[in-house]
């Protein structure tokens, strides 16, 4: 319908006119209705009493009865997932359970359409219908023959169709079905034209409905009480005709997972293509590769892999902290004071990390150590040692500020967005429990793909709220707004995120993240976030000033290697990196000073021993990294000689570090 | 062996690529099941020669030259813009929206190539 068109340009044919028409018949109809509230007050009361109380039992009715559905079909389509061969089977063996189950549902939902229709039925006899849309008849004709019923907009969720409409979207697909035919109803009720005519009217048609009404919710109790019954038995019923059919189909597929004798073969048969093709080549480090080949899983158990590859969506398994063999600090009286200094003096982190290994050694209860050392490896660029020992601080004490903010970066860094975003929100819940209650966390249970950016919205507005605490600019808390960095920085929003870093920075409020003896970690952080969001040679200023602050700096040495790879300047890269291997590797000059004066030992005695005592906690991604360096060099000779645990003065010659 | 041609400066990537999903074999194997296809490339150097690459996700999960068997899509690009891809400097689809990448094959495997690409990227760490 167009408003320009020749006939309907006219004032009858033009909707704009009718609509104007309209919508001043729509006002009366309001003003009428908010003035007159207090003689009306049957009306209201009937309304809500009257349709919604036994809609809302039905709809409570109905939750409860989809609720069981639900997990039933859930396990399906992991199945399905699972593994493309044994997925066939279970989907041609399953075909026939869920046959049975879909005609016994369609029965139950038969029933259940006649119990829909009952109630409307009785609700409205005949003869009440018919004076109804009399009555209703001039109001509602002309608001349907306008192009814009707000009308009826506006009165359906009063009608109780809310409740109706949840109710569908409950139910699924099935049931979806009858909304039309709740609908015209609805349009019935809605234009609520009676209020517009005198009251009498109103009165007289309102009270046979009020009887019919009554008698509804008689009926309604009675029927409905039964058909559930039904329902759930014949669920209860399902339920365990189901599982028994399952139960055979997934011990085979156990079975058959754990032999993986259909996947050997063809993955043999692969790996053989693969062999002639590599003997082809006539590759240099055929043999190498070989073993290691060998030596990893090719063929073996497909459940681990998926529980791997599903590690980043679901939360991380956190095994036991590991500790060094030898450790120097063991007999020291104080090994936790030890740390301390050495982490406040710049020292290197690999010693500190040992001085606090040896404190939860001699005290497991020991937190502060805990989280000390998780700090330790974090910076120390070890991520899977900080976690662990972050993890087991927080089993000691699950409120404790600094290791959860801890280990959400961790999180962040492996890559476990919304295991990140939840240590996030429990770290708020103890900050702020004003902002948000330690009852009303997200539950791991509701994490879902999906779920992750509401995830993200929630407690990311939950931060915000929190900062918004703060009396103005300068005083805010700024491990909220480290807090807010972090959760930027895993949305990618990275410019919020370097905001955030910086006003941390700046903040002149004192708070744990910007003590003078983290506030490396937060320059660092700034880098990352500029390196990340590709403007590296900003970041490299801000890794500097990390560096400055902190010359044992691992991570920043890192960052900063990885930072020279993207801006092209690779000799610098492999220098920083092996620099940051070196600290690794030898625990520093003046830690091996220290060392020898605690050991008290000749010189080159202690030399060696404290070469044993840190390999334990190694960190590949400085090695992957280098051999990266490298490939990118064109030097595949340097990148195959970058094993694990290689010593990093073998490139001394051609590298300056 | 290298995967590298030195005439074409962002092909050091495909050796990068190579040695990620080499690196690891859960790397490989989370590669090959987010990707389930053959990637060819066809880069496109300053001085008007083309050379073809690719990423099989599919069986190996390896890199190689040429275009390799019956590639599931085949992104056409110059050296520079490909360059700046796998450095994460120039986002995928921005570049197919202005031309400068062309698609040929089942452009909705395209978009599964960019967590891969990301793999051979090193990020920061805060």
């Amino acid at each position: 319908m167009s408003f320009m068109g020749g006939a309907e340009c006219s004032t009858a044919g033009n909707p704009l006119s009718q609509f104007t028409k309209h919508v001043q018949d729509d006002k009366s109809l309001q003003r009428d209705r908010l003035v007159n509230r207090g003689p009306n007050g049957t009306l209201g009361g009937f309304r809500s009493a009257g349709s919604s109380a036994p809609q809302d039992e039905m709809m409570n009715g109905f939750l409860h009865q989809t609720a069981p559905l639900m997990p039933e079909q859930a396990p399906l389509p992991m199945g399905l997932h699972m593994d493309p061969n044994q997925g066939v089977h279970l989907r041609a063996k399953s075909t026939s359970p869920p046959a049975a189950w879909a005609s016994d549902f369609q029965g139950t939902q038969a029933a259940m359409e006649a119990a829909f229709n009952a109630p409307p039925g009785a609700q409205f006899s005949p003869d009440d219908f018919a004076r109804f849309q009399q009555i209703n008849n001039p109001a509602a004709s002309s608001s349907r023959s306008s192009p814009m019923p707000t009308q009826q907009q506006q009165q359906r969720p009063m009608m109780g169709m809310g409740g109706m409409m949840g109710m569908n979207m409950g139910m699924g697909m099935n049931y979806g079905v009858q909304r039309p035919m709740y609908q015209p109803m609805s349009g019935m009720y809605s234009p609520q034209a009676h209020m517009a005519q005198p009251e009498q009217q109103q009165q007289q048609h309102h009270e046979p409905e009020g009887k019919g009404k009554g008698k509804v919710v008689e009926l309604d109790d009675s029927q409905w009480e039964e058909q559930f019954a039904q329902i759930e038995l014949q669920d209860k019923k399902l339920q365990e005709d189901e599982s028994l059919a399952m139960e055979p189909e997934l011990n085979k597929m156990d079975e058959k997972l754990l032999h993986s004798e259909t996947g050997y073969g063809d993955l043999e048969s692969i790996w053989r293509g693969i062999q002639a093709e590599r003997e082809s080549m006539n590759d240099l480090d055929v043999e190498d590769d070989f073993a290691k080949f060998d030596s990893s899983n090719f063929g073996g158990d497909g459940l681990g892999d998926w529980d791997r590859l599903n590690g980043r969506i679901a939360d991380p398994i956190v095994e036991n902290y590991l500790f060094e063999d030898e450790n120097l600090f063991r007999g020291q009286p104080n090994p936790f004071d030890e740390g301390v200094k050495i982490m406040n003096e710049g020292g290197n982190l690999s010693l500190a990390a040992l001085a606090f290994e040896a404190a939860v050694q001699k005290d497991p209860e020991h937190v502060d150590a805990w989280v000390y050392l998780g700090q330790a490896q974090a910076q120390n660029e070890k991520e899977e040692a900080s976690i662990r020992a972050l993890e087991h601080a927080l089993k000691l004490d699950p409120s404790n500020l600094a290791a959860l903010m801890s280990v959400a970066i961790s999180y962040t860094n492996e890559g476990y967005d919304s295991t990140a975003y939840r240590t996030l929100e429990r770290w708020l819940s103890v900050k702020y429990p004003q902002v948000i209650a330690p009852k009303d966390l997200s539950s791991a249970a509701e994490m879902g793909f999906t779920d992750r950016a509401q995830l993200h919205e929630k407690v990311t507005n939950l931060f915000l709220s929190a900062a918004r605490l703060a009396p103005d600019g300068d005083h805010m808390d700024p491990d909220v707004q480290v807090g807010l960095g972090v959760l930027f920085y895993g949305a990618e929003d990275y410019d919020k995120a370097v905001d955030c870093f910086q006003s941390a920075l700046q903040s002149s409020e004192l708070g744990t993240s910007n003590q003078s003896s983290q506030i490396h970690l937060l320059w660092n952080r700034l880098g990352a976030t500029l390196a990340n969001s590709g403007r590296s040679e900003e970041a490299i200023a801000a890794y500097e000033k990390a560096l400055s602050i902190h010359p044992n700096f691992v991570r920043a040495r890192y960052n900063l290697g990885v930072s020279c790879i993207n801006i092209g300047c690779y000799a610098e890269a492999a220098g920083h990196l092996l620099s940051a291997l070196d600290m690794h590797k030898s625990v520093e000059k003046s830690g091996r000073e220290k060392a020898r004066e605690i050991l008290g030992d000749s010189a080159g005695d202690a030399d060696a021993r404290i070469e044993a005592m840190t390999t334990q906690n190694r960190s590949t991604t400085l090695y992957d990294t280098l051999r990266r360096v490298f490939v990118l060099m064109g030097r595949r000779d340097l990148s195959e000689k970058v094993l694990t645990g290689v010593d990093p003065d073998m490139f001394r010659g051609e590298f300056d570090f | 062996m290298s995967l590298k041609n030195d005439k074409f400066p962002a092909s050091a990537a495909f050796d990068v690529i190579n040695e990620a999903l080499n690196s690891s074999e859960a790397d490989r194997k989370d590669a090959i099941k987010q990707g389930n296809a053959v990637f060819a490339f066809t880069l496109k150097n300053s001085a008007g020669e083309t050379e073809s690459w690719h990423i099989d996700l599919k069986i190996k999960g390896a890199v190689g030259k040429g275009l390799g068997e019956k590639p599931n899509v085949t992104l056409t690009l110059s050296d520079d813009d490909f360059g700046k891809l796998v450095t994460g400097n120039a986002n995928a689809q921005r570049l197919f929206m202005s031309g400068k990448l062309k698609i040929k094959g089942d452009i909705m495997k395209a978009t599964k190539l960019d967590p891969i690409l990301k793999k051979a990227q090193t990020k920061a760490k805060l």
